[in-house]
């Protein structure tokens, strides 16, 4: 397989707890991969450790040919790896559209020189394009802090495709969305792939990502143990059991 | 007698800032007395015992005493919160420890013969100092400081190396608490070690606190005030402490983030925003 991401045997033990165990699984060029499992089962541990927040405590990462385990975390965003967080952390006392421009890849690697190199209508022109996409144009200039939840997760999106990511993680961004903006979600996820290498998505709702994902990878108490297309993942007695089973509705 | 009293007030301004610009990468310095005391120190030794010119002296004692900072940011930022300002007040003692059993810099007896400050110089360089601020306070280095300082964790993970950026910033605050000290040695003709003192470290901070952390003018208006209106309220004679004390008491009481509480905002979409996007 002609992968971007590979994880390769990744654990992580936090004390004598073991939150990933030897997880491995590849995500190809131009996939949106679903990582689904119960609560508690590690996905956001992974995520975690695949963004270069938590060091691995075994294991490796390879992220477009480089090796990544060891590196720390702004190497991880600069090399085009960009996340959102499942409890949402904005800057909270920054504007909305100061949010996606504080992300701005040649800003962020040398940030003393953009003291020489800003060019401040073009940028808030990019961030405006962003933030529309994300449908929050009308919003720039509000205080970050005064979004509803689901706009709020909407903007952590749009400041991630500031830093103009290859990789995206997207950590249970429906989370806390009612009907209607969880399926404009959808549309707009779906409408990211055409800009984006591969999209990672964390998503606790296995109905969210049937139709959206490609492959689906499902964890559970830190192992993986399914992988493959949704339909036939989802019908894996060991899913079932794990994951579906306990939480049918 | 006025003229003194302005003089202080500037080199508290500046001083403020040097203190402000550390915390806008989110660490907050007690170790500004002791860049303070290098600055005043180095620039007094080139000017009294190599006859450099003061113009020469203040900019390479600065440059010295921003070196020193950074240096010491290195270690002193593995720690956070806390565990940080109590490294940086370690700093401030060790130097005035340091400095009293030097004997090239006059040890406890002080270092004598410094000359050559006006005080429009403290105000020239307070207006230089706050233009720069300003002048910055609208650019993505701001709002990288902002990211830093709120989170740097989310900030390392769009790409920010928070460690340099904290590291540069203490150099920064260290340079201009050390240009500070070379004119206010210049100026007192006489230092001692207790001139930088821990006490000058903790007003510092105060200054800052008091005015406001969020944006330039808090810490300057804190500085002028704290320094002014002690003077004012001299009437009081050895009560002048205790009430000085109380009103800072009941300020932060009733304004915990400064008197100048509000942060600037770098960027506005204003007209970018398409009317019938709005609701």
């Amino acid at each position: 397989m002609n992968a971007t991401l590979k994880i390769d045997a990744v654990s992580k033990r936090f004390g004598g707890i073991t939150a990933l165990d030897g997880v491995s699984f590849e995500v190809a060029h131009g996939e949106l991969l679903g990582l689904i499992g119960p609560n508690g089962a590690g996905k956001s541990v992974l995520v975690n450790v695949v963004s270069g927040f938590y060091p691995a405590t075994a294991g490796a990462i390879t992220f477009d040919g480089r090796a990544m385990t060891h590196l720390p975390t702004h190497q991880f965003g600069r090399s085009g790896i960009a996340r959102t967080f499942q409890n949402i952390r904005l800057f909270r006392r920054m504007s909305v559209l100061e949010n996606v421009l504080v992300a701005f890849p040649e800003h962020v690697r040398s940030p003393f020189l953009s003291l020489l190199r800003s060019r401040r209508g073009a940028e808030i022109d990019r961030a405006m394009a962003l933030l529309a996409r994300m449908r929050l144009a009308d919003k720039a200039d509000l205080s970050a802090a005064s979004l509803p939840y689901g706009e709020a997760r909407r903007l952590e999106i749009a400041r991630a495709l500031a830093t103009n990511p290859k990789l995206l993680l997207l950590d249970e961004p429906a989370a806390g969305m009612n009907d209607r903006e969880t399926e404009e979600l959808r549309e707009d996820i779906a409408g990211l792939r055409a800009d984006l290498d591969a999209i990672v998505l964390i998503e606790h709702n296995v109905e969210f990502l049937r139709g959206l994902a490609d492959r689906l990878v499902v964890l559970d108490y830190g192992r993986k143990i399914a992988e493959g297309l949704p339909d036939d993942v989802l019908r894996e007695p060991r899913v079932v059991e794990a994951y579906l089973g306990a939480d049918d509705e | 007698m006025m003229q003194d009293y302005l003089f202080f007030a500037g080199i508290n301004i500046l001083l403020a800032w040097s203190v402000y610009i550390i915390l806008m990468s989110g660490s907050l310095s007690f170790a500004n007395g002791g860049f303070m005391a290098v600055g005043a120190y180095a620039s007094g030794l080139m000017t009294t015992r190599y006859g450099w010119d003061l113009w020469l002296a203040i900019p390479a004692s600065a440059a010295l005493a921003g070196l020193f900072g950074a240096l010491i940011s290195l270690p002193a930022l593995r720690t956070r919160g806390v565990y940080l300002i109590l490294v940086t007040i370690g700093v401030s003692f060790c130097m005035v420890v340091a400095i009293e059993s030097t004997e090239l810099l006059g040890g406890v007896q002080g270092l004598g013969g410094l000359v050559g400050t006006e005080p429009w110089h403290v105000g020239a360089l307070v207006l230089a100092v706050g233009a720069c601020l300003w002048l910055v306070s609208y650019t993505p280095l701001q709002r990288i400081l902002d990211a830093v300082r709120e989170d740097e964790h989310v900030a390392g993970a769009l790409g920010v190396n928070a460690t340099y950026v904290k590291v540069v910033t203490f150099g920064v605050g260290a340079a201009l608490a050390a240009a500070a000290g070379a004119l206010y040695g210049h100026y007192l003709i006489f230092i001692r070690p207790e001139h930088f003192n821990i006490m000058i470290s903790l007003f510092m901070v105060l200054y800052v606190i008091l005015g406001g952390v969020n944006n330039l003018w808090g810490a300057a208006l804190g500085a002028a005030l704290m320094t002014l209106v002690p003077e004012f309220i001299r009437v009081l004679a050895e009560w002048r402490p205790t009430v000085f004390g109380v009103l800072i008491v009941l300020l932060l009481l009733v304004r915990p983030e400064g008197i100048l509480a509000f942060r600037t905002v770098t960027a506005r979409a204003g007209k970018r925003i398409r009317k019938e996007g709005a609701p």
